[in-house]
């Protein structure tokens, strides 16, 4: 088993600061780096592949620092989010490279196992050029597991693929791990982080925001004030309706918008339905005003 | 390891368009020299034209353009389309890969220029093998020394091509003109002196002892090796999004 430790890690590139004073541990088992876009989640995990030099702080593999040391290859595999493959090889050439490049001794059989791992047997023979996004993401994880190697570092592997090529991945990931693997993925999509992770890491702006356990972060997710904003026949008859609902915190109506505030998200998908038919309006249409996954982050930060 | 690292790296140097292209300046300097046979010329001037036409066309035009292009894609057009992460991922020394992409870069580049500038020579001369193979031998050895230094520069800049251009065109055609000090650090004098040495037959002049040459370029190319590896060593990748 192994483990990599983060300590008072700070990235910046100039003068903006891409991850500031993070410290955490992984070890064995799948974690979830959740975060949205450019909160640093590759930089972090660059760091810890050995690919980036913390500005400061240390990030270590198993007691040793990852920066400028090739060796931990042989621990470690790594799936970067970037899709450029060498277009010229095919996807058995690819996996068949990197198997050699780790001086395996029997490459071809890694390879073939590798290949067979990410249900790519079919397709192993055409240019990785022709390859749809999911097919790409599945080679790279190949290639990074070819060596066999007891720590996993994904960046977004989730991205592009279909439903089942993600179930399938999910799937791999979980064997992987329960192999002793220490596994650690990236995402922006709290539900692949949910169904996945034993932990998970929250990190926005370049700040660890949560980690531990996914249920307790998911409950300050959902806990917090929600925003609707509602269109219907007659917003104002609606509103009155809806003050009447303990849990509808605040109506707004304004140019013609009528916004609604509530700290259960449940309770007013519910009692909406009922309120209008009481108010004899047509609901039109009723949309989270807020859900995008920045404005969970920074309720979660502010807290 | 090695055999996989050499032929990654020639597969991904052939498969550029622009690798293909400079075959074609090739012909280019065998045609230029099939057509001075035209004119009937006496032996004399036809040893002097082709002399200049492959030390004015194939040293100093074709092997630097050559070298430049292939020897800032060797490392660099991995480095700029993200996929020297998967070779950088491997427990491999930086040494190594360095070197094993020098030896192929060098190698391409000199199966690019030195046959066409030999043939050139045969065809110039009908058939006098001196001046093409002193010539060609130039180039092979020449070609290290620009390989390696363009190589180095492709882990210096990302404007590795056009700086290279730069110093072919500024630094070797106008300064090394200029003032005859610069010449020791040429590259291209490097080269017309061990094709001077190697019996151009008059048809070569150097200004540079073929010794001198070789120490020098072999000081530059060794340095320019020790700043490749430091340089891939410390090659920082961020990855494109945060």
């Amino acid at each position: 088993m192994s483990t990599l430790a983060l300590r008072g890690v700070s990235r910046w590139y100039g003068n903006v600061v891409a991850v500031n004073d993070v410290s955490f541990e992984v070890g064995a088992g799948i974690t979830g780096l959740l975060g949205p876009n450019g909160a640093g989640k590759t930089t972090l995990l660059h760091m810890m592949a050995g690919f980036l030099a913390p500005s400061a702080g240390e990030v270590r593999l198993d007691h040793s620092p990852t920066w400028r040391r090739p060796a931990i290859y042989r621990l470690v595999g790594f799936v970067p989010e970037r899709e450029a493959v060498h277009p010229f090889l095919n996807g058995r050439q690819f996996v068949l490279a990197s198997a050699r490049l780790q001086g395996l001794d029997d490459a071809e059989g890694a390879a073939e196992r590798a290949i067979e791992m990410v249900d790519l047997r079919e397709s192993a023979g055409r240019a990785i050029g022709g390859y749809s996004k999911g097919m790409r993401q599945r080679i790279k994880v190949a290639a990074a597991l070819v060596h066999d190697p007891p720590v996993l570092i994904l960046d977004e592997p989730f991205n592009g693929m279909d439903p089942r090529q993600r179930l399938h991945m999910m799937d791999l990931l979980r064997r992987m791990a329960a192999e002793g693997r220490t596994i650690l993925f990236s995402s922006h999509i709290l539900e692949e982080v949910e169904r996945l992770s034993d932990r998970v890491l929250v990190v926005v702006a370049g700040r660890l925001a949560a980690s531990g356990d996914f249920r307790r972060i998911r409950r300050l997710m959902t806990d917090r004030p929600h925003r609707f904003t509602v269109r219907s026949s007659d917003d104002r008859a609606l509103a009155r309706e809806l003050l009447e609902h303990a849990e509808v915190e605040a109506v707004e109506l304004r140019d013609g918008t009528l916004t609604v505030r509530t700290g259960d998200y449940g309770a007013l998908t519910r009692a909406i339905a009922p309120a209008a038919r009481r108010a004899g309006a047509s609901l039109l249409e009723l949309r989270p005003a807020d859900e995008s996954l920045e404005s969970v982050f920074s309720y979660l930060v502010r807290r | 390891m090695i055999a996989t690292l050499a032929s990654v790296t020639l597969r991904g140097l052939l498969n550029r368009r622009r690798t293909l292209l400079l075959a074609l300046f090739g012909v280019l300097i065998v045609i230029i020299a099939a057509l001075s046979r035209l004119s009937d010329p006496s032996d004399a001037d036809a040893l002097e034209f082709t002399g200049r036409l492959l030390a004015d066309f194939g040293l100093a035009v074709l092997l630097p353009l050559v070298a430049v292009i292939v020897g800032t894609a060797a490392i660099g057009s991995e480095l700029e389309d993200g996929t020297i992460i998967y070779l950088l991922a491997k427990p491999i020394p930086r040494a190594t890969i360095v070197a094993v992409k020098l030896v192929v870069a060098w190698l391409l580049v000199a199966a690019l220029v030195a046959p066409a500038v030999l043939l050139a020579g045969l065809v110039g001369t009908s058939g006098q093998a001196d001046l093409g193979v002193a010539n060609a031998v130039a180039i092979a050895v020449a070609g290290l020394e620009y390989t390696a230094v363009f190589l180095a520069l492709s882990l210096l800049t990302s404007r590795a091509l056009v700086v290279g251009l730069a110093y072919v065109v500024i630094w070797e055609g106008v300064i090394g003109g200029l003032f005859e000090g610069t010449r020791i650090i040429s590259i291209r004098q490097h080269a017309l002196a061990i094709a001077d040495a190697l019996g151009g037959e008059g048809a070569v002049t150097a200004e540079l002892a073929a010794g001198s040459a070789l120490i020098v370029g072999g000081v530059i190319t060794a340095l320019a090796l020790v700043i490749a590896v430091r340089r891939l060593e410390r090659v920082e990748l961020r990855g494109e999004t945060g």
